[in-house]
């Protein structure tokens, strides 16, 4: 389980208590937050989960996979921290987790 | 089997070649999700799932629900082949090493740059036909737009766009009542073989060529380009996805809205609310509303096996109006703050073009709604064609003003 702050782009925070196993995807669709769509349901193959990992996090939460790293070339305004929700897999060292929100995922 | 509407003393039967059922399918998914969620079809030999958890498990389950026997009924059954390169019905790691091609080349970044474009074509389009008292949502936008869309991403002359359109189309269709036969050479895309050839000679900055030149890593490992002949299926698969669904959604807008007055007048008075006025009519009227899966080993669903070597078929039209998962799932509300609706699939399969999708449904409806605050549909003259993979309007007919 990890607590894991959502920052909308107006500056809004959500924080939720998410399962270990789940995602920062699947997290933020199951509580309904919105600015995070997951049209795959996870599968890295929609690019609308995209978030920007907080920096002090970066090196916690993996690495960017093959795939992602295509599909994030091209999401609406990419970063240098930004990574797909779905490819985010929670666990108890991610507690504390804040993630930013893009503009728009479409 | 009855050809009377469905009594609620009868056991709940699915039949997706019947038109009378095809007409408003609605009532018989409902009573499919509540007393046969699991349902099965001894006439066609199939399985279908109808509950919103149910589809996504199984969309999501690409090991045991496999595509690589297509992912229409009858070819599952039929046992048919699937040439190289028709990744839409293949399975991973030859699936993936497809999808990430067409990935890198077919963006949501890339979609929403050609929104100008779009404008620019939806305006011509209605242009020609400000001042009538009636227009046509299928002839005079949605049979134009989306094909000339896909025509503009891979460099595809204008000329060519009908011949294309309504090649697929073609392909498409089934005789009513009938379950639909395989064309293999709209399949190849023979029709692009020329131009293909040409474009190779005449690189532009368009998909086609981007398409002909990316380099991938293929199944066997080996780092190259695609083969002429499996461009030639990227691109007729392109442009066949890239047409009959869209023109369905704009199709549906037009019925929808049509239908709905009050709902019309608050997205025409607020154009901000039209983004969700796309996603309402792409969930309430999906315009692709089931995909097949053959199945690859047993598995549990509803508390029963489903043996190896069934099929399938995962009713996203009926998973978009679960109660379950939709509060009031039947009533058509563009207003709705639900969640996402299973319209563009879920899993490793998920629509590619959805974004293309989202874009025109959007510009397309902003130009509408700015030239043609208000219609009536001319359901009389309105022709409904549905099949195993699509179901939307071939006519759309409304009187405006």
């Amino acid at each position: 389980m990890a607590k894991i702050t959502y920052i909308s782009r107006a500056g809004e925070e959500t924080v939720l208590d998410v399962a270990n196993g789940s995602t920062v995807m699947r997290g933020a669709v199951d509580n309904a937050v919105k600015g995070i769509i997951g049209d795959c349901g996870g599968a890295c193959s929609c690019a609308t989960c995209h978030v920007y990992v907080d920096p002090a996090w970066l090196d916690r939460v993996g690495e960017v996979g093959p795939i992602e790293e295509i599909l994030l070339e091209e999401v609406c305004d990419p970063q240098d921290n930004s990574r797909l929700g779905c490819q985010i897999t929670i666990t108890d060292e991610l507690d504390g987790l804040v993630v930013r929100l893009p503009e728009k995922q479409v | 089997m009855s050809t009377e509407a469905q009594t609620s003393g009868d056991a709940v039967y699915w039949d997706p070649y019947r038109p009378d059922l095809g007409k408003d399918p609605y009532p018989t998914y409902k009573r499919m999700r509540a007393e046969a969620p699991l349902y099965y079809n001894p006439d066609y030999d199939f399985y279908a799932v109808t509950r919103f958890n149910d589809v996504e498990a199984c969309l999501s389950d690409h090991q045991n629900f496999i595509s690589g026997r297509s992912d229409i009924l009858e070819f599952i059954r039929e046992d048919m082949e699937v040439p190289p390169g028709m990744f839409i019905w293949e399975d991973p790691p030859l699936h993936t090493a497809y999808r990430t091609v067409v990935m890198r080349v077919f963006t949501p970044k890339r979609m929403n740059d050609l929104e100008g474009m779009i404008r620019d074509y939806c305006a011509r389009c209605l242009d020609a036909v400000v001042g009538r008292d009636k227009i046509d949502f299928i002839a005079d936008l949605g049979g134009q737009l989306p094909g000339g869309v896909i025509g503009m991403l891979l460099g595809i002359p204008d000329e060519d766009r009908d011949a294309v359109r309504d090649r697929v189309e073609a392909a498409l269709r089934t005789e009513e009542g009938k379950p639909m036969e395989m064309d293999q050479a709209a399949i190849m895309g023979e029709n692009f073989e020329a131009y293909i050839d040409w474009r190779m000679d005449n690189p532009s900055d368009d998909l086609m060529t981007e398409l002909l030149n990316t380099e991938f890593k293929d199944p066997e490992g080996v780092v190259r380009k695609l083969t002429k002949e499996e461009v030639l299926i990227f691109v007729n698969l392109l442009a066949g996805a890239g047409n009959e669904t869209t023109s369905k959604l704009i199709g549906w807008m037009g019925k929808l809205l049509g239908e709905h007055p009050d709902q019309r007048r608050a997205v025409a008075a607020d154009l901000s609310l039209v983004n969700n006025t796309i996603e309402e009519i792409l969930r309430f009227e999906p315009p692709g509303p089931s995909v097949a899966r053959y199945v690859a080993n047993d598995v549990v669903v509803q508390g029963q096996t489903v043996p190896a070597g069934s099929v399938m078929l995962n009713i996203i039209a009926a998973a978009n109006r679960d109660e379950g998962r939709f509060v009031d799932g039947e009533r058509f509300d563009i207003h709705r703050q639900g969640p996402p609706h299973m319209t563009f699939g879920r899993g490793i399969h998920t629509c590619l073009g959805m974004a293309l999708a989202r874009v025109e449904g959007r510009v397309a409806l902003e130009e509408i709604l700015k030239r043609f605050p208000d219609w009536t549909v001319d359901t009389d003259n309105a022709q409904l064609s549905s099949s195993s993979s699509t179901r939307g309007w071939d006519t759309m007919p409304v009187f405006v003003g």
